[in-house]
């Protein structure tokens, strides 16, 4: 499946602000079941784009510069991705999670796609013994690991309530955790924070979800904007398997990866620093279509 | 071994160490000594030093190091917590120190070899020398620096260790510091205590001197760097870092710029310092902030106190950055496991010192290892942050009651990654002043390595020992210890007086001291400001209680007078709250603007803040001023005593800066804010108390409150007249406290300090200030009204905010364009 996507970011400043230099985190990565067929960056007004360097994460990284003052500021970009990832099965030979944890721990690999990287805590996915002795009961050591990250995902989804009101993007997994709810992001950090408590190597995923669903399917929760999950590490051969806790599915057709890393601090989408202050809003939206599908009309 | 010299008095530092050695357990470093004689002329030192009395010596030496500002902040604390130095050095004789400085240096090496390949080729995990774990559990491992080469090819410029003394004489690496070493200053300012209070110490032996270490630190940063006069700052996390103190303390002796995140801008890949004669560039930093804080960029995006673009401009090869970011991912106590085997790997040769036998749990082998031998294991994190199963830090395995055992055995089975089990290491113990004489404490020892202009490792003869309050050896109790120690290593050679200056033939002559960073000149400027401004305010409390009390006889105000300096009171802001209760007289008014903390600018609060800026600015400032600016508000005595003892501060502290200070361009704007704020009071009080229907009592107030009242009578011996005084205030440029005068000095000030462009042009608070002066000049006091003040009034704010605008640091802090919020 092709998909269009548009992101469009848009800062409003109550007064101009100068020499705004950002990371854009816009352009999805190449990951298996995904390539990317097209990527195009745009600024109102326009900036400077070159590459940034290279990043904590599994992420493609822009560095934009705003040479001008301004109080209005829009990113737009522009992806075509060709999905094609099928529900991962879930088999008798398996990985357990006892070796999945031996191998991530004994792992010779440095890079930022090696299983080593994403056992510890990371600056916005602390360890806490609440979420830990929640997340437990599904992670049995001897259990495989692909049965194991989709009951967590499902209990999560089942157990927690989707609000966008009770967190915000500060909010840290145990504070999420004690009031039993959150957004995607919330979702997807109580999980890892979980995951890693149990000694397995977890990561956080962002990116989108397809915003229309197939005919006579539910709309997932969390198509509107950008979405979060869960990728667990399950030995060599099976490598990174994608769960969605905040819809309790797999990371399947539907799920567009546009960067991989310890937590939300390593790949938001947009971060940087400009000099001036003065009230701000900002406004995202982002909207994902099929490509070859026709759009039914409307009667 | 050496008897006292005969002509030494009764109390001789020898009967002190014979009775301390009568006492001490094996594992002393006196009883076990080689050098007796070392001890026993330190003893002696101290015995003539302090008359024989240890607590006299422990007395006068910590009088010495409070002097000198030993002390560190807690973070968000606003005093200061001293670190008590003993009295008694550690004395390391030098055959012994010969051993321990070679194995510093070898460790130092090693950790540069680790460093370039972790951020380098990365052989070291792909052939399974060391886990990746190893480096992904540490927070300072900063993926981002990978590949990045630094510009002088060092990733380490300066190196600590804290090594501890074994009961058997055998010293241990029990930690690294890569990533900001601190101690260094204390250890420089401990000695300085200690030579003050000993002075006849190095007559008595031959103490290697610090000097020389310092000289290679600045000088091994300068060789790395590209420029071949290069411009090094020491780069501060700011004043309420529990450093700052040791930071200040060591950019002053170093004759390194003290700068913050703000000071510094990248613009194309080079890096500037913001100053008053514009962007200059900086060729090196010494970095005593948090690598994930120096550059929101690269790292931490939250960061405020960071360097946007700095990574990138040292990637371009334009700024050497000591310590490179990333090199504390050393620190983490689970390398310990694997230095002996890295160092044979790497080196061909075994650690010189060992480090503490440690056992990564990450590995299965190892984990059953600490498990077996849990009692007497001392159980640590593996890494910075703080595991499930040691809420209270390291523990040994056998003071863990049952729950916090089965706790720690349940988190090492899931996350064995997060321990290490050590050996319980023991400590020697030095002698320290107790309350019945000498008394064995045990010490560890940090010691100091940096690159000198030859890239080569030097270390500092010395460091900073810090002490156990308690007898009880276990290196693990110890904690970062109670008190501090001076270092001493002596040598069999005469040592040659060495310091910071390089011989007299290499020395260029150089009149101006330097640039002045921008925010600095902004403090000196407030500090100026606000010093004057809390004198006028205590003026007001003088004559408003010396108005309506009848202290020394002299005939009172009249009620008008006393009520107009009420009202200047509260209109200056020192008693604005107090206006609005019903106890309101002028008593009352003078003791809030003297004393309320709650007033804005109480006499009291105005110098809390200009306390808290001289803080900011403090390796600017001689250290008498300081002292004054510290010294605390005084509240004991009458308000008319403290009063007084107020003007005599504030009289010193104008002394200080007008005879003290060069005159410098850091002078000029500490006197420009005296002036403004001096010529803004005048324009006030001509408004209050200068006006044709002003009484003779306000007359008399008003040349009292502008220090005119003498220049009055010489000139005007038959009564007050309305006219003369506002012309001897405002107007007369002889009158050393008018108007005109401060207005004149201004003008001058700002004609000596640099302009941004040599077209000759006079800049725009230059055109402004000598608007005013030569406004003042063609006035006359006849028709100087309150509107006309008012005008005054008004036109030195603008010459105030022009100076803000060509000076300071404009454009607001840099904010944050935060993440997008997820669905």
């Amino acid at each position: 499946m092709k998909y269009r996507i548009i992101h469009e970011t848009r800062f409003a400043y109550a007064v101009p602000v100068r020499f705004a230099r950002c990371n854009l985190r816009l352009k999805p990565i190449i990951w298996s079941g995904q390539t990317l067929v097209e990527h195009s960056l745009a600024t109102i007004p326009s900036g400077e784009f070159s590459f940034g360097r290279a990043d904590a994460s599994l992420a493609n990284v822009t560095r934009l510069v705003i040479p001008e003052a301004v109080t209005d500021l829009r990113i737009v970009s522009h992806a075509t991705v060709d999905v094609d990832r099928a529900i991962p099965d879930v088999r008798a030979d398996d990985p357990d999670l006892a070796t999945v944890a031996r191998l991530a721990r004994e792992s010779r690999d440095v890079s930022a796609a090696s299983p080593a990287n994403y056992l510890f805590p990371s600056p916005r996915i602390e360890l806490d013994p609440a979420i830990a002795d929640y997340c437990a009961q599904s992670l049995d050591p001897s259990r495989g690991s692909l049965e194991a990250a989709i009951d967590l995902a499902c209990r999560i989804q089942r157990d927690f309530e989707f609000n966008t009101d009770v967190t915000r993007t500060e909010t840290p997994p145990s504070e999420a955790f004690a009031k039993r709810g959150g957004v995607c992001q919330d979702f997807a950090q109580i999980m890892i924070s979980g995951l890693r408590s149990a000694g397995l190597p977890a990561a956080y995923v962002s990116g989108y979800l397809r915003t229309i669903p197939p005919p006579g399917q539910a709309r997932l929760v969390g198509a509107d904007a950008t979405h979060a999950w869960v990728l667990l590490w399950c030995g060599p051969d099976r490598g990174w398997v994608g769960v969605d806790p905040t819809n309790g599915i797999w990371m399947a057709g539907d799920h567009i990866v546009t960067a991989i890393g310890r937590d939300y601090s390593e790949i938001a989408p947009i971060d940087g620093i400009f000099l001036g202050s003065g009230a701000r809003t900002m406004k995202v939206s982002v909207d994902v279509e099929p490509l070859h599908e026709i759009v039914p009309a409307h009667n | 071994m050496a008897s006292p010299a005969p002509d030494l008095p009764a109390f001789s530092g020898a009967a002190w160490l014979d009775a301390y050695g009568a006492q001490v357990a094996n594992g002393d470093v006196v009883r076990e000594t080689t050098n007796r004689a070392m001890w026993a002329a330190m003893a002696d030192e101290v015995a003539v030093a302090s008359g024989g009395d240890l607590n006299q010596a422990r007395a006068r030496i910590q009088r010495q190091a409070d002097e000198i500002g030993t002390g560190f902040r807690m973070p968000g604390d606003s005093d200061e917590r001293k670190w008590p130095l003993s009295p008694i050095p550690l004395m390391i004789d030098a055959r012994e120190w010969a051993g321990i400085a070679d194995a510093i240096k070898q460790r130092a090496t090693l950790m540069e070899v680790l460093l370039e390949d972790i951020y380098g080729a990365q052989r070291l995990m792909g052939s399974g020398l060391l886990p990746a774990a190893l480096l992904n559990g540490s927070p300072h491992f900063l993926r981002p620096m990978v590949g990045l080469q630094p510009p002088d090819g060092h990733q380490l410029h300066f190196y600590a260790a804290d090594i501890g003394r074994g009961p058997n004489g055998e010293w241990r690496v029990l930690a690294d510091h890569t990533r900001t070493p601190t101690g260094a200053g204390y250890a420089l300012e401990n000695r300085l205590a200690v030579s003050r209070v000993l002075p006849g110490l190095q007559a008595r032996l031959n103490i290697e001197r610090l000097a020389p270490f310092f000289a290679d630190v600045r000088a091994g940063i300068a060789a790395s760097s590209r420029r071949a006069d290069p411009r090094i700052a020491l780069l501060t996390p700011g004043r309420f870092n529990q450093s700052y103190a040791e930071q200040a303390h060591l950019a002053r002796y170093l004759g390194m710029l003290l700068v913050e995140g703000e000071d510094l801008a990248v613009h194309d890949d080079h890096l500037y310092l913001r100053t008053i004669e514009g962007m200059k560039r900086v060729d090196a930093l010494w970095r005593r902030i948090d690598p994930r804080l120096i550059d929101p960029l690269a790292f931490d995006s939250r960061s405020r106190i960071g360097v946007p673009g700095l990574i990138d401009a040292m990637g371009a090869g334009n700024v050497v950055i000591a310590n490179s970011p990333g090199a504390g991912v050393l620190e983490s106590p689970a390398f310990a496991a694997f230095m002996p085997r890295l160092s044979m790997r790497l080196t061909g040769e075994d650690l010189r010192m060992p480090n503490i036998a440690t056992w990564w749990c990450g590995q299965d082998g190892e984990r059953a290892k600490v498990i077996d031998g849990l009692d007497t294991m001392l159980m640590s994190p593996a890494f910075p942050t703080e595991p499930r199963g040691l809420p209270d830090g390291p523990m040994i395995g056998g003071d863990l009651d049952p729950d916090a055992r089965a706790a720690l055995l349940a988190d090492l089975d899931k996350r064995g990654i997060d321990y290490v089990g050590q050996e319980l290491v023991r400590l020697s113990t030095l002698p320290t002043v107790g309350p019945d004489g000498l008394e064995p404490r045990p010490f560890l020892l940090r010691v100091f390595a940096a690159r000198d202009a030859q890239g080569q490792w030097s270390v500092m003869p010395g460091g900073f020992a810090r002490i156990g309050e308690h007898l009880d050896v276990r290196a693990a109790l110890m904690g970062e210890g109670a008190f501090s120690a001076d270092v001493c290593i002596v040598s069999n050679k005469p040592v040659s007086p060495v310091t910071l200056m390089s011989a007299a033939e290499k020395v260029t002559i150089r009149r101006n001291p330097g640039t002045l960073p921008s925010r600095v000149a902004d403090n000196l400027f407030w500090l100026g400001r606000y010093l004057e401004r809390a004198e006028a305010v205590l003026g007001l409390v003088r004559a408003g209680i010396g108005g309506s009390i009848d202290v020394d006889g002299g005939a009172p105000l009249a009620d008008d007078t006393v009520g107009r300096l009420g009202g200047l009171l509260v209109a200056s802001g020192a008693a604005a709250n107090r206006a609005r209760t019903r106890d309101a007289d002028i008593i009352a008014l003078a003791r809030a603007a003297m004393d309320d903390a709650k007033e804005t600018s109480s006499v009291r609060s105005i110098l809390r803040n200009a306390r808290a800026i001289g803080d900011g600015s403090r390796e600017r400032l001689a250290t008498d001023v300081w002292r004054l600016l510290d010294a605390p508000f005084p509240t004991r005595e009458s308000i008319a005593t403290r009063a007084a003892q107020l003007h005599e501060r504030f009289a010193a502290l104008a002394g200080l800066s007008a005879e003290n200070m060069g005159r410098t361009a850091g002078w000029r704007f500490l006197d420009l804010g005296r002036r403004i704020e001096r010529a803004i009071t005048v324009c006030r009080l001509l408004r209050a108390l200068g006006s044709d229907a002003s009484s003779a009592d306000d007359l008399s107030a008003l040349l009292e409150l502008s220090n005119s009242a003498i220049g009055y009578r010489q000139r005007y011996p038959t009564g007050l007249a309305p006219i003369a005084v506002r012309d001897l205030i405002a107007l007369d440029t002889s009158n050393p406290r008018s108007l005109a005068f401060q207005v004149e000095a201004i003008a001058g000030h700002l004609a000596a300090l640099p302009r941004l462009s040599d077209d000759g042009m006079a800049e725009e608070q230059q055109q402004l200030a000598n608007a005013l002066a030569a406004q003042l000049a063609t006035l006359s006091a006849v028709t100087l009204d309150d509107h006309a003040v008012q005008g005054l009034d008004n036109r030195l704010l603008a010459i105030s905010d022009a100076i803000a605008n060509r000076f300071f640091l404009r454009g607001g802090e840099p904010l944050r364009a935060q993440g997008l919020t997820l669905a």
